[in-house]
């Protein structure tokens, strides 16, 4: 790969616009299958309502349940989901089944980094896909359930920096998974593995603080509460001070060591490609 | 008349079961796929547990309902849609069979398309969720220390059956689609099925919606929460509901099978 970095190349006006133009035809592609971004973004809708449901009825009885009130945790639960929802289960898939079906003989072969076209790939089907459902559930938020504003200007701005950080986070996650894609032909259990293990440590099913005692320090400490649980918890000023860098710097080292190993992981991976009948 | 009926409905026993346990020895064989999708679909189910397991230690019940009640609901869905999954899971094929245009050899074999159509994929993955799923039933019906009788069992059973019937049917109904719309990517069947989520928590939570939608519309909830209301002893206006669980099940059959007819009369093949 560092061959392509070396080579002059005339025609190419640079690094950035190249990785721009696949982030922009991923997002065509999105708009082609658009009955299967919102059937997806729907699919989404029904645990935010189970959900919803349930603390609703909980907190009818009690007005704190934790540190959150009923206009917190409605307010986390949608955050929550909108956020986990930037990069959905079909970009999972998509990223997965291109290793499977063996379509990565394209990438293989195009002069560029694997890590940041998947990156500018998946970031262009997510300002389709993760921004219709980000903006679909805040709408909701604002005029059906009421959620609270940010904490403070200054949150605002500290939230859009988390999310993100967040939003890098969760993708160099699925890359890592997807790469195992190069062993197994299991694409779907894995995606299930995936998925279930971001929405439990990530704090998207429940509150980290509210995790049964023996799952709450894995929770606490790993890379995926960086994906829903610091961006929110920024957002409703739960931290703050010392507590607040404290939980912005690990999001920031886990996002550095993810890029690294996610860096490291790819070229090794791409030699255990076998090429049937090739 | 009636002994020809059961003839011909042994015969086709004879056929799903052989062709099924085909397909249930071809997924086995690849052993790491079968442990990865066992384990990912026990770990989807499992976030759901780990949800309640953090909602309840907080809240003794919700609308009445205690944390073990909630969990007989979660295992009975559980185990009806893993048996679906390890048994009757064809269906999901049938768009790319169509695409492929390898919807027309079904035609032509001298047997029902729809007996080919269930046994072209057994997705053994579903064993997790039917033993997942009976764990958490035993268990929750264990700490709820019901008191197990004949009647009991037996009703059970019944809720099984019909739960597995049930979930099959309308994930054909979302899957015929196929035959209108035949693209091979599509979401509408994903999200059909996954309504079968609400029924997995008790349908007073939720607003007339919802609950309109998986009594009437998608009745999900005759899978575990009608049932429920009469395995568990629940005092509730609709408890009757329950007692309807064969007839919602049997009304919906037919009403795949009357659109799986018009879909098989309107299916023209690709041009081959």
């Amino acid at each position: 790969m560092s061959a392509a970095t070396s080579t002059p190349v005339v025609t190419s006006p640079g690094r950035r616009p190249r990785y721009l133009a696949i982030a922009v035809t991923a997002a065509q592609q999105a708009v082609a299958y658009r009955i299967n971004t919102v059937a997806g973004i729907i699919g989404n809708f029904f645990w935010i309502a189970i959900l919803y449901y349930l603390w609703r009825a909980a907190f009818a009885e009690t007005t704190r349940i934790g540190s959150f009130t009923w206009s917190e945790m409605r307010t986390y639960i949608l955050l929550a989901f909108g956020l986990n929802a930037l990069i959905g289960f079909p970009t999972a898939s998509r990223m997965m089944y291109a290793i499977r079906t063996g379509d990565i003989v394209i990438d293989m072969v195009r002069p560029l980094n694997y890590l940041r076209t998947q990156l500018a790939q998946v970031a262009g089907a997510a300002v389709l896909e993760g921004v219709t459902s980000f903006t679909i559930i805040l709408a909701l938020g604002i005029g059906v359930v009421q959620i609270l504003p940010p904490a403070s200007p200054f949150a605002a701005v500290l939230f859009v920096i988390s999310v993100a950080m967040g939003f890098v986070t969760k993708f160099l996650f699925v890359f890592l998974v997807a790469l195992l894609c190069f062993w197994t032909i299991n694409a779907v259990g894995l995606n299930w593995a995936q998925l279930a293990v971001v929405n439990v440590l990530s704090g998207t099913l429940v509150p980290i603080e509210l995790l049964p005692g023996w799952l709450r320090p894995v929770a606490e400490w790993s890379p995926l509460r960086g994906i829903v649980a610091t961006p929110v918890g920024v957002y409703l000023g739960q931290d703050t001070g010392w507590d607040l860098t404290l939980m912005l710097g690990l999001q920031a080292s886990w996002l550095v060591l993810l890029w690294t190993a996610a860096d490291r992981a790819w070229p090794r991976a791409f030699r255990a490609v076998e090429i049937q009948g090739g | 008349m009636l002994t020809l009926d059961l003839h011909r409905l042994r015969f086709y026993a004879r056929i799903y079961a052989k062709l099924i346990l085909l397909q249930l020895r071809a997924a086995v064989e690849y052993r790491a796929d079968f442990w990865i999708g066992v384990v990912g679909a026990v770990l989807m189910n499992g976030a759901g547990l780990v949800f309640i397991a953090a909602f309840f230690s907080r809240i003794p019940a919700v609308a009445g309902w205690s944390a073990w009640e909630v969990a007989t609901l979660y295992g009975l869905t559980m185990i009806a849609y893993g048996l679906r999954e390890m048994l009757c899971d064809g269906i999901w094929t049938l768009r790319v069979q169509i695409n492929r245009g390898e919807f027309d050899r079904l035609l032509v074999r001298p047997l029902s398309p729809a007996l080919q159509i269930v046994t072209s994929l057994a997705s053994i993955h579903g064993v997790g969720n039917v033993l997942l799923g009976l764990v958490v039933f035993l268990t929750a019906t264990h700490r709820l220390e019901l008191d197990w009788t004949v009647a009991k069992v037996l009703w059970v059973l019944m809720t099984v059956v019909c739960g597995l019937i049930m979930v099959t049917a309308i994930s054909f109904l979302a899957n015929v689609i196929g035959f209108w719309e035949p693209g091979t990517q599509s979401s509408f069947p994903f999200m059909v099925s996954n309504v079968v989520e609400f029924a997995k928590f008790p349908l007073e939570l939720y607003g007339w919606g919802i609950r309109f939608l998986v009594t009437a519309v998608l009745p999900y909830g005759f899978v575990s929460y009608y049932p429920s209301l009469i395995l568990l002893d629940k005092e509730n206006p609709l408890r009757w509901l329950g007692y309807a669980t064969p007839l919602a099940t049997a009304a919906v059959t037919f009403v795949t099978a009357w659109v799986w007819r018009k879909g098989l009369a309107r299916y023209q093949g690709v041009g081959h």
